[in-house]
């Protein structure tokens, strides 16, 4: 138990009772809920839906800054277990860990997509999204409550005295595991997939297609994320054999991490939801630039460390 | 224009309006009548989208203002409406033409156009000589001119008046009554919530509506 833990338990006990609160009076909403009516019930229950709207606003803009918070605290916790390096070791160190993480994952996307939805419904008279706002948190809410589960099995499960895996062994690409053969991809086709679904996004900007700038933008998530560890980190590191995606986030590398998963992650957030939210002409276009700009940060960011190494040195690792 | 339709109003257990139905038409100029705690002020509160009905609808130009969000309401206030209150309601330690511009602080007008609205006002409820001065130095009359300029700035085409004699000598009741009619001319909605005598006698008055323990008793 370090302060970041306590302070992640204390938040997750409150995220959890209020959630449960938001969740009854959603399912109480979507059960009795009849815009044209002019009852009692009817306004009680649109007084009820702005607070609900509130409460979850609230929880999912928390959760999703604290995002950052855990990764640093799993970076924090790395200095008290025996073998690990940076916070890889600890997601490793219990068999929640991975789950864990991708669900985090998964959740930010999925808690800023409410956000979007609730921001969009706010600002229709009619709040043409309440239903559904409603049901994704129905769905999110699960999702939310399982995070919280997971979370509180990893910290609990975490054995101090035991020695765990390092980052270097955890993401060796020679182990034969399905990990090693996703790291040890053809550069040349990963790094060809990766400029080339970047290029479908400027395209898809320049023919303003949101389906295809969406569709391009959830594919750049995944494969970005992969030459990343794959491939641009070993540059960051300057190391071909070294594939952590946690490291990045060290002093060592000048915190360069949080910048690069921020870049890609509020990139391909704004470019996804253009697909899945009809937005008025001029918020979509704001959004297009919002996503094209942050998507472009990363790929100048990221490019930037092989190029650099490649000038100074003059060969390739 | 305004329509409320089986519309009640209970504050915890008072009921203070009990089913009423009430059309009031562009341009009329309606007195509500009634004693303290009749109804009146709950009436003007729901046209005004300043609270909900408990049950009921309320129309202003066919759009539901009952079932309009809160950020939608203030909107639609600052667009449509125009609020005279019994106590004025102005910022004591402002001066005369700060609280005359106060509504239209969030529409970021550029300040020729709020230079426009402002003299326009100030000319037609004659306060434009006291435009520097701070209300708290104002007498009754001089602030209710300038409350009355306020309502007006945004050029609202409903006015609602709550008690607006209420603080007034005869004398000032009587200027004030000129005022409305005046408003009436430029053909605003108008109405008027009060027990006070002198409104009950006017030519220009299209309709007496009389509220009693939340009941509309005629009309």
């Amino acid at each position: 138990m370090t302060p970041e833990v306590i302070t992640i338990d204390i938040l997750n006990l409150l995220f959890a009772f209020f959630a449960t609160f938001a969740f009854y009076y959603s399912v109480k909403i979507l059960y009795r809920y009849d815009r044209n009516a002019t009852t009692p019930l009817q306004y009680n229950l649109e007084k009820q839906s702005y607070l609900v709207s509130v409460v979850i606003k609230f929880i999912f803009y928390t959760k999703v800054l604290l995002f950052i918070f855990f990764i640093f605290t799993l970076d924090d916790i790395s200095n008290i277990l025996p073998g690990a390096m940076c916070g890889a070791g600890v997601v490793n160190a219990t068999q929640y860990g991975t789950y864990l993480l991708i669900l985090k994952v998964i959740n930010l996307y999925i808690f800023a997509y409410w956000l979007a939805l609730n921001s969009e419904d706010m600002k229709s008279e009619q709040q043409i999204y309440l239903q559904l706002k409603l049901k994704v948190y129905l769905f999110a809410y699960f999702l939310l409550m399982l995070e919280i589960g997971l979370e509180s099995l990893m910290f609990l499960s975490i054995d101090t005295k035991s020695v765990v895996d390092c980052c270097g062994s955890i993401f060796s690409t020679t182990d034969g595991t399905y990990m090693a053969r996703l790291l040890g991809m053809n550069p040349i086709i990963l790094l060809g997939s990766f400029y080339a679904l970047f290029t479908c996004i400027v395209v898809a900007y320049r023919v303003r297609n949101r389906y295809l700038f969406s569709l391009m933008n959830l594919l750049f998530v995944i494969v970005a994320l992969v030459s990343l560890i794959s491939f641009f980190g070993t540059y960051i590191y300057e190391l071909p054999t070294h594939h952590c995606p946690f490291c990045l986030l060290q002093k060592d590398y000048n915190y360069i991490g949080y910048l690069l998963y921020i870049f890609l992650f509020v990139g391909t957030f704004f470019g996804i939801v253009i697909g899945v939210i009809s937005f008025k002409k001029e918020e979509e276009k704001s959004k297009y630039k919002v996503s094209l700009f942050f998507t472009t940060l990363y790929v100048l960011l990221v490019s930037y460390y092989p190029l650099a190494y490649f000038l100074k040195n003059g060969v390739w690792l | 224009m305004i329509k409320l339709q089986h519309v009640s109003k209970i504050y915890d257990d008072i009921k203070a309006l009990d089913s009423i139905d009430l059309e009031i038409g562009e341009g009329e100029l309606i007195i509500l009548k009634g004693v303290s705690g009749s109804g009146k002020s709950t009436i003007l509160s729901l046209i005004a989208g300043l609270l909900k009905p408990t049950s009921g609808d309320v129309l202003v130009e066919d759009k539901h203002i009952s079932k309009l969000p809160d950020h939608f309401c203030s909107r639609y206030r600052r667009d449509n409406i125009g609020f005279i209150f019994q106590k004025y309601n102005l910022i004591p330690t402002l001066s005369v033409r700060d609280n005359i511009l106060l509504p239209l602080v969030p529409l970021n007008l550029d300040e020729k156009a709020l230079h426009v609205k402002l003299h326009s006002v100030m000319k037609m409820f004659d306060i434009e000589h006291k435009k520097d001065v701070r209300v708290k130095s104002l007498s009754g009359g001089e602030q209710q001119r300038t409350a009355i300029a306020r309502a007006n700035v945004n050029n609202p085409k409903i006015i609602l008046a709550d008690e607006p004699t209420a603080n007034l000598d005869e004398k000032l009741s009587c200027e004030f009554i000129q005022i409305l009619k005046e408003l009436k001319t430029l053909n605003k909605t108008i109405i008027v919530a009060t027990h006070d005598p002198l409104f009950f006698d006017l030519d220009f008055v299209d309709r007496i509506v009389e509220i009693h323990n939340g009941k509309l008793l005629c009309s």
